[in-house]
């Protein structure tokens, strides 16, 4: 019986999940929708996992989780790491890239940098106000011109001349775009633009004054879209490494930092049958009116957070029923 | 005087300098110092609601807590002086306030912030014109010695909490020394205040290793010394294993502050004039962290703040000269910002993952 670890990304978009050996060989992989329902997707995506994986051989002793979702996942899988989004896609990806300099990365809904130095982050940004820079811009853009998303890389790289599209927002990009579908500019030029115009919004926003250094390693669900890739290169002027399991790096890290933590606890697929909720109450013990947020495991509560003081545990432990904290 | 006719006197909250100033009015003014209660996001949404949109949080905290002075019943309101912006706003806060319907008389510190003896005693004057000489110099000297107990106490607190064996014992300290400052009448019930907390912390268990992760805290004036303002950033940092230091504090950019004149030579390399009222300090003092091996910076700034983001290219200077990681993180009036503790844990693996690569 060998002795493997399991990594889960809980993002707002997707959910990724792996499981992995020691060498990092991937023994399972799976990659789905959120769809606004965190514990949902991750019971789905374990059972999905599940069915790559050989019980006889293998056991699961460290669960890691990371994504936005990180905490609540993690309390539902029994986790022994939960660790922000950054951490893990750098140690992810450093693992298998162990000379990368620069990691861009691009999702439906953030963006990120990060800058390594001998195989550890040195610096890094990431971006969850401005749309420019993400996928959400591609996608509304690629609904008005009627393309879907997926076809768009394809569509630009056909291009000659990639228009110009003034795009420093979404809002002023869009404007823009209209008038230059109406004068005449053809559907691959503008493609393209629309693809520099994430670059440039990226490199503006979430990239100003970082020194990207080569070699740049670029992820995300846009990384998938050969027109941006191609407009990172002749941005940055450098070759863009883009990995076929960029998609699982947050995934593949998370499970890394498990293996590396200490802590074991043997991981038995059992939470598909077990019913999970959440609640939010509201503490009341002050103006602050901290939101706590109680999660419940077949009707029982097994953890609590988002109370700023101690007070706030007294009024978790009041919901402890959870038809109670319904109220 | 008779006792109804007393003022009843309150102050912005500002990190933990209340006390300070409850002790000034009590002891030395002989008038009644209100304390309105501790900043929530009740305060802040007060503030941002009656503000204008433009000014940056500082002055959306301070109008916030002058509200809730005067709903506690404070018919005289000091408003405290800042460096930049916030000197000039003082005017704008009175007026607001009155529109509002509020009644009380108004004292700008700003108006008399001038450095002039004459001019504080005709601040003080306004307050109580009966007001004895002696009593208030003598408590005015107090408060100076609580202003530095408070900042040493804090700061002794953040370079150690981090690392105590069982949980909470250092803010219990920390807690007990604010309920003594609150009850002083008088010099020694500050000193002991003080002494007690200190020996306390001093025998508090702590596990520190030999290496212990080492990070300086700068940045904007208001928002780096208050830890409502900065949603606990400095505990945060703490919390996570790591010697939190900042210089950033009254003693050291009020008291004791060593001027511009001084400060400048030794950061010629970056820059050579004022940039903003705690730029060149700030500046400095990222160097000297930078220069005494210091695992990461944070800087911090309020939505709005230009002294504070101009000093930022500067920051990336000593950054990449030293090799020294910086987080900046910039405070709005939306607080409970998740992604603001994903950063603060990022930049900790970060520093904590470079250590052990470079050692
Ligand atoms: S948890 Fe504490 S800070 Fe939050 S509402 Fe309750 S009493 Fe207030
Ligand atoms: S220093 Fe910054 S935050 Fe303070 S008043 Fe000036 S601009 Fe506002």
């Amino acid at each position: 019986m060998e002795d493997v670890y399991m990594g889960i990304d809980v993002g707002s978009i997707s959910t990724k999940g792996v499981i992995i050996t020691k060498e990092n060989k991937i023994l399972s992989s799976e990659y789905i929708w959120t769809e606004g329902n965190p514990i949902g997707a991750v019971k789905k995506l374990v059972r999905l996992l599940e069915k790559q994986f050989d019980k006889e051989n293998y056991r699961i002793v460290a669960t890691g989780t990371t994504g936005s979702a990180r905490k609540l996942v993690g309390t539902v899988l029994s986790a022994t790491v939960v660790k922000n989004e950054i951490t893990a896609h750098a140690v992810g990806t450093t693992t298998f890239h162990p000379d990368v300099r620069t990691i861009l990365e691009i999702g439906g809904q953030d963006s990120k940098i990060i800058l390594v130095e001998n195989g550890v982050a040195v610096d890094y940004a990431m971006n969850t106000l401005c749309a420019a820079g993400t996928g959400a811009f591609l996608s509304s853009q690629s609904a008005r011109l009627g393309i879907p998303v997926e076809d768009m890389g394809e569509i630009a790289v056909k291009s000659q001349h990639p228009t110009q599209i003034a795009a420093r927002c979404t809002v002023f990009a869009e404007s823009d775009l209209v008038h230059k579908i109406q004068v005449g500019h053809t559907k691959e030029d503008i493609v393209a633009g629309l693809c520099q115009a994430v670059v440039g919004n990226y490199l503006n926003n979430v990239g100003k004054g970082k020194k990207i250094q080569s070699p740049v390693v670029f992820q995300g669900g846009v990384s998938k879209n050969i027109g941006v890739v191609k407009a990172f290169e002749n941005q940055l002027g450098c070759p863009i490494i883009v990995d076929p399991d960029g998609h699982l790096m947050g995934a593949i890290g998370a499970a890394i930092l498990a293996r590396r933590n200490k802590e074991r606890r043997v991981f038995n697929f059992d939470v598909e049958d077990m019913e999970f909720i959440t609640r939010e109450i509201n503490c009341g013990g002050c103006p602050n009116n901290c939101e706590i947020i109680c999660v419940y495991r077949n009707g029982e509560m097994i953890d609590s957070w988002g109370n700023r003081c101690e007070r706030g545990d007294v009024a978790a432990r009041k919901a402890a029923n959870p038809n109670a904290a319904a109220v | 005087m008779a006792e109804k006719q007393k003022r009843k006197i309150a102050f912005p909250m500002v990190a933990r300098y209340n006390e300070v100033v409850r002790y000034f009015v009590e002891e030395g003014l002989q008038q009644t110092y209100i304390m309105q209660p501790q900043m929530t996001r009740r305060t802040l949404k007060l503030g941002a609601k009656y503000a204008p949109d433009m000014v940056c949080t500082p002055f959306k905290t301070v109008l916030g807590s002058m509200i809730e002075a005067l709903e506690a019943g404070a018919d005289t309101l000091i408003m405290v002086f800042g460096y930049c912006r916030l000197g000039y706003y003082g005017e704008l806060a009175e007026t607001i306030l009155r529109d509002l319907g509020y009644e009380f008389d108004y004292l700008n510190l700003a108006e008399y912030s001038t450095g002039k003896k004459k001019d504080y005693l005709k601040a003080i004057k306004k307050l109580n014109p009966d007001a004895k000489a002696v009593p208030m110099g003598k408590a005015g000297l107090d408060g100076l010695k609580m202003i530095e107990y408070i900042d040493e106490v804090e700061s002794y607190y953040y370079q150690n909490c981090g690392f105590e064996t069982s949980k909470g014992e250092y803010r219990r300290a920390l807690n007990q020394f604010t309920a003594d400052l609150g009850r002083a009448k008088n010099r020694s019930d500050i000193d002991d205040a003080y002494d007690r907390c200190m020996s306390r912390f001093h025998e508090i268990p702590t596990d520190k290793g030999a290496f212990p992760l080492r990070v300086g805290v700068l940045g904007e004036y208001f928002t780096v010394m208050d830890e409502f303002s900065n949603v606990d950033l400095e505990q945060s940092i703490a919390d996570l294993g790591v010697e939190v230091h900042r210089w950033m504090n009254v003693s050291h950019r009020n008291i004791h502050y060593p001027g511009e004149k001084n400060l400048h030579p030794r950061i010629s390399k970056y820059c050579n004039y004022e940039m903003g009222p705690t730029s060149t300090a700030n500046i400095w003092y990222a160097k000297r962290c930078a220069e005494k091996g210091y695992d990461g910076l944070v800087h911090v700034k309020s939505a709005g703040c230009t002294p504070e983001i101009d000093i930022m290219p500067v920051l990336q200077r000593i950054g990449a000269d030293y090799k020294i990681p910086i987080l900046y993180l910039t405070y709005d009036s939306q607080d409970g910002d998740a992604g603001l503790q994903t950063r603060i844990e990022a930049f900790y693996d970060m520093i904590e993952m470079r250590k052990k690569v470079i050692r």
